[in-house]
């Protein structure tokens, strides 16, 4: 691991795309999920395009425009409103009446987010808690550290989702209730060509976990994706590096979700993956965790 | 568990046979009232009842193990003509293809109701008095303030259960009897018309007993039959007793009254004892006392109220109200269920029928036991139990109503959500319904009404003339006091209507303390006397006003007149304003609490103003949150409104919800909204309601996050929530194949109805409100 800066910064902002309440499937219990924006991978198959690059963005929804052209006493229109930064884009933003021009993400200081996050305190009473998502969340860890401490003082369970790509996962560490962790390819050729960054790091850091105590606290995932990860080869692959570090450890397989395709009308990427890859079936996805059970895993979900 | 074979067969009878509209009872309560012309109304009214329990045509089915009804068909729409018959006068013909609520019809019966029977009733009933001397007024005020009971009894009581089963008819009469000894001259009668009516019901019961021993009855018909000569005798004994005991007091209630909503409340507390004796005894065993439980909701299922066509609208889908609550504290404010609370459950779980309307009430100590299973049930999508909050209930219910802790510990419901004390309470809980929406829009548009454009209300001024938003809620509040001044004349004579002509001698029997003081309950003769006004619909009216304060008023996007203008225009050629209003402001249901207290306020306005008021029977009034469907005809009679509403549309649904697709933060944002209504407000009772997907339910991870959502209800001290789990698509075939879902069953507000019995409207409403699963 690289030396690591000594201070955390408390006073930058995390941008964050979304704040989902209510959140069921991230982790345990009736849970807040924040997600920060930006994320150095670029799996063909992501579900949430709309939080990869790492930096605030004008967007501009068609669907939502009723063709007022409000916006245009502020910025260009040219049949629709032309997206550029700056003073005239926030005051355009302010006016629209439908919402159709808008911020993708929004800037809040930790107060501002802890304050968000603790509106649905009266539901973690009962075993939830916040989840940090993403993009990747540890591309923000300055201020994703200070987070977690601060919800770790008010006594809200903490969890990151993450793919573990990040020299700064020690920073956080202390501070974590729970990490769910994408292992998507063993293959390292395989992962780059997927998701555009090299394994070693990712597998490096999902050693140091499992060496650790948050071994018995985290859950390890592969999205089954067909043509890419959902191969007998990389679950066998995966099962097996995991039992050679701990067998015990919860791994978990995910379906694969054809629904986000649609959400990238909003953004500059295209989807990696034929629209009309369907998801996998019960039989299938025992298939796969049959795989992974005869490496050796004990609890594979 | 699975129906049994006689369950199966007795469901599938009750679903095969038509319902028809029937002028039995009539021709009988006219004939008694023709031959008693100088007797008084009371004991008119005893003899009626007396009569009808033993003339009326009585039948059973060979499989039934609890027997009785108050016509020979099952679902019949009784015409009633001691309440109102003016209404079946103009409505007879069009009852088989009204849009709501439709009943078959013979034509001899219109020829007979219209020769002999309509002849002598006209002028002289509930429906005349009331129409002849005030229904000008009342018809003035409608569309701000609906007043309920107009042509019909009350109904909406919990009778003392518990004591009619210990007691029954005979013992009951016994008491009557001794009072009558000792009683003055003026009470005589009222001890006399008690005494005449438990007569009839100990006949009543007889004739079963009669009726099947003629019939050649196997070993198990037998024994019902001896349950009912028993019972005509002698208080019950065993649970099966203890069924048909409580079976009879309901029918024999309906009769008398032939009105919404006689509860049976804490069936678990009162008929355990029963239970666990017989259990004991080993001459019960758990499967055969789940079979009665069922024989038992089947016959909830075979009374319906048959309504005039507009008030049909407003309670859609034959909302009777037979309330069971399970659960809840014991005498020392204990949490406490039993055995039988989870086979109350277990039998709604089998039957899915829209009756009993079962509710579950909830504490911070509930178990998880009985929580499991009626989440089980909830997922089953008959969207029941109901969940009632303890912890929101009867605390206030003490501190505000000035009801004793123990009558508190014991509250049950009847009806929908209605919040009562148990068997010695008339809470006249369905007094009227306000629209403070309707008064909104008179405020800011010069007491003219926006879809007629006619005067209709006090011109305190308009969106043209107030220069504040201050000016504008100082207007709003005189508003809302002239209405309720209005609405208090009505109440008045309706109220003295129903003690002229609709007193209720058998139904005294079972409300504490009528008998002891000699008084009827219509008189004020219950222990508790309140009467419940509903506030309808604060979801609607804090959007409203979070427009008004903060685009019109304080950020100035929108100039008040042209607010108004585009109000009248319905938003026709004001789209930017429209737009505007849904999406620059933020709603109620999304956790924001600048917006939930301006609804808030208001609501705490309007009960404090009618805190200055006391009902004839010298009780309380007091408010409620719930709109049965009343959201939906309500909606019909508001113009477009500062919310983005547009003129005629459904106000939001239940009492407490938000406006369907408005509350975008999901089910936590929309509790934690709900919470920041007061307690108080909602002591006759408030309704939330949510949708949610089966899949949530799938699995036991998702049962416990259930749980764990009605936990935090709970701690939030909101006072009711109910659900409708049913998938979107299903909805959507069942509307385009009735044929194929002719039992699927929806909760409506505060009651589950046949989803194919309702109106298209309505049916496109339930469609459209938000659904969780995951969001």
């Amino acid at each position: 691991m690289k030396s690591l800066p000594a201070q955390v910064m408390t006073t930058s902002k995390a941008l964050v795309f979304d704040i989902k309440r209510f959140a069921i499937h991230d982790g345990e219990g009736l849970r807040t999920t924040v997600f920060l924006k930006g994320c150095p991978l670029r799996c063909r198959w992501c579900q949430n395009p709309e939080g990869l690059l790492p930096k605030r963005q004008p967007m501009y929804m068609s669907s939502r425009c009723i063709h007022c052209q409000l916006c245009a006493r502020f910025i260009q229109y040219q049949d629709r409103p032309l997206l550029e930064e700056g003073e005239a884009m926030d005051l355009a933003i302010a006016d629209c009446p439908a919402e159709a021009l808008r911020y993708d993400s929004t800037y809040y200081s930790v107060e501002e987010l802890i304050e968000k996050i603790k509106e649905d305190a009266p539901f973690y009473k009962y075993g939830g808690g916040v989840t940090f998502s993403g993009g990747e969340p540890l591309l923000q860890w300055r201020v994703l550290a200070s987070l977690l401490k601060e919800c770790q003082k008010a006594g809200i369970h903490t969890a990151i989702e993450s793919s573990l790509y990040s020299t700064h996962l020690q920073d956080v560490m202390p501070h974590l209730d729970f990490i769910y962790c994408d292992l998507k390819l063993y293959d390292a050729q395989k992962h780059l060509q997927a998701t555009g960054v090299d394994n070693a790091l990712i597998l490096e850091n999902i050693k140091t976990l499992l060496h650790s105590p948050m071994r018995e606290r985290m859950i390890v995932r592969t999205p089954l994706i067909p043509g890419y990860t959902a191969t007998d080869e990389n679950i066998a692959a995966i099962a097996q590096f995991l039992v050679n570090e701990y067998p015990d450890v919860t791994y978990e397989l995910l379906n694969y979700n054809p629904l986000a395709s649609a959400k990238y009308e909003w953004t500059s990427f295209t989807y990696g993956l034929d629209p009309k890859t369907k998801a996998l079936s019960q039989e299938e996805m025992e298939h796969f965790r049959l795989i992974a059970r005869k490496q050796g895993l004990k609890n594979v979900l | 568990m699975m129906q049994t074979p006689r369950i199966q067969h007795l469901k599938a009878r009750m679903f095969e046979e038509k319902r028809y509209a029937s002028i039995e009872q009539a021709r009988i309560i006219t004939k008694v009232y023709q031959a008693h012309e100088s007797d008084s109304i009371p004991k008119k009214r005893a003899l009626a009842l007396k009569a009808s329990l033993e003339e009326i045509a009585i039948g059973f089915d060979r499989e039934e193990l609890i027997v009785g009804n108050r016509t020979k068909g099952v679902r019949a729409g009784v015409v009633f003509p001691e309440s109102g018959s003016a209404w079946v006068n103009r409505e007879f013909e069009t009852l088989p293809s009204r849009p709501q609520d439709r009943f078959a019809i013979r034509e001899e019966d219109i020829q007979e109701f219209r020769e002999k029977i309509y002849p002598y009733w006209h002028h002289r009933s509930l429906e005349d008095a009331i129409y002849g001397s005030y229904g000008d007024e009342i018809a003035s005020i409608a569309k701000v303030v609906k007043i309920n009971q107009k042509d019909h009894a009350q109904g909406h009581i919990c009778p003392d259960v518990a004591m009619w089963l210990q007691k029954g008819p005979a013992l009951l009469k016994q008491e009557a009897e001794d009072h009558l000894q000792t009683c003055d001259d003026a009470q005589k009668e009222f001890y006399e018309c008690m005494i005449i009516t438990l007569e009839g019901a100990m006949h009543f019961m007889q004739r079963y007993h009669d009726l099947i021993m003629a019939s050649d009855p196997d070993d198990d018909l037998k024994k019902v039959a001896e349950n009912c000569l028993a019972l005509s005798q002698r208080p019950a004994e065993s649970f099966h007793e203890a069924l048909q005991s409580l079976w009879f007091l309901f029918v024999i209630l309906q009769m008398e009254s032939n009105a919404s909503s006689f509860s049976p409340g804490r069936a678990d507390r009162y008929l355990y004892p029963y239970y666990e004796k017989d259990i004991k005894a080993g001459i019960l065993t758990k499967e055969e006392a789940l079979e009665l439980i069922e024989c038992l909701f089947l016959k909830f299922n075979q009374i319906v109220y048959m309504r005039n066509q507009n008030s049909a609208k407003y309670f859609a889908g034959f909302p009777i109200g037979f309330n069971i609550a399970v659960g809840g504290v014991d005498e020392n404010g204990q949490d406490t269920y039993n055995e039988l609370s989870l086979l109350l459950l277990d039998a709604q779980y089998d039957l899915g029928l829209p009756q009993p309307n079962l509710s579950v009430r909830l504490n911070k100590h509930s178990s998880s036991t009985l929580m499991q299973r009626a989440i089980e049930v909830v997922a089953k999508g008959s969207g029941m139990p109901q969940f009632f909050n303890d912890e929101a209930i009867m605390k206030t219910m003490v501190e505000e109503l000035g009801v004793d802790v123990q009558d508190a510990y014991n509250y049950a419901i009847v009806g929908c959500v209605e919040l009562t004390t148990q068997g010695n309470n008339l809470g006249w809980s369905d007094a009227a319904m306000f629209n403070l929406n309707k008064a909104l829009e008179l405020t800011l548009n010069h007491g003219i009404d926006l879809l007629t454009g006619e005067k209709m209300g006090p011109d305190y001024g308009g969106l043209d003339t107030y220069a504040s938003y201050e000016d504008l809620e100082h207007a709003f509040a005189q508003m809302i006091d002239y209405y309720i001044i209005q609405m208090m004349k009505a109440e008045e004579v309706v109220e003295a209507a129903h003690q002229k002509y609709l007193p209720t001698a058998f139904l005294s029997c079972v409300i504490n303390d009528c008998m002891d003081k000699g008084i009827d309950v219509t008189a004020g003769g219950a222990h508790y006397n309140f009467s419940g006004i509903q506030m309808i619909q604060v979801a609607n009216l804090a959007d409203s006003l979070a427009v008004l304060k903060d685009l019109v008023y304080d950020k100035k996007k929108i100039a008040p007149q042209e607010m108004l203008a585009a109000l009248q225009a319905n938003f026709e050629g004001y789209e930017i304003i429209h737009t505007m209003v849904e999406h620059k402001v933020p709603k109620y249901g999304n956790d924001v609490a600048w917006v939930d207290h301006l609804g808030a306020q208001w609501c705490r306005y309007f009960r404090a103003q009618l805190r200055h008021y006391q009902n004839p029977r010298g009780g309380l009034y007091h408010t409620g949150m719930y709109t049965v469907s009343a959201h939906v005809p309500m909606g019909e009679n508001v113009g477009a409104s500062p919310d983005g509403r547009k003129a005629r549309e459904p106000l939001a649904d239940g009492g407490l919800s938000a406006v369907y697709g408005r509350d975008l933060q999901g089910p936590t944002a929309l509790l934690k909204s709900v919470s920041r209504m007061d307690n108080n407000l909602t002591t006759n009772g408030g309704l939330l309601n949510m949708k949610f997907l089966p899949s949530f339910f799938a699995t036991q991870a998702g049962r416990d996050n259930f749980e764990r959502f009605l936990r935090v209800f709970v701690d939030l001290e909101i006072p009711h929530i109910q659900f409708n789990v049913v998938n979107r698509e299903d909805l959507l075939d069942a509307k385009a194949h009735p044929e194929r879902h002719r039992s699927l069953t929806i909760r409506v507000a505060g009651y589950t109805a046949y989803f194919v019995e309702l109106a298209g409207k309505l049916q496109d409403e339930i469609i459209a409100r938000t659904s969780y699963d995951h969001i």
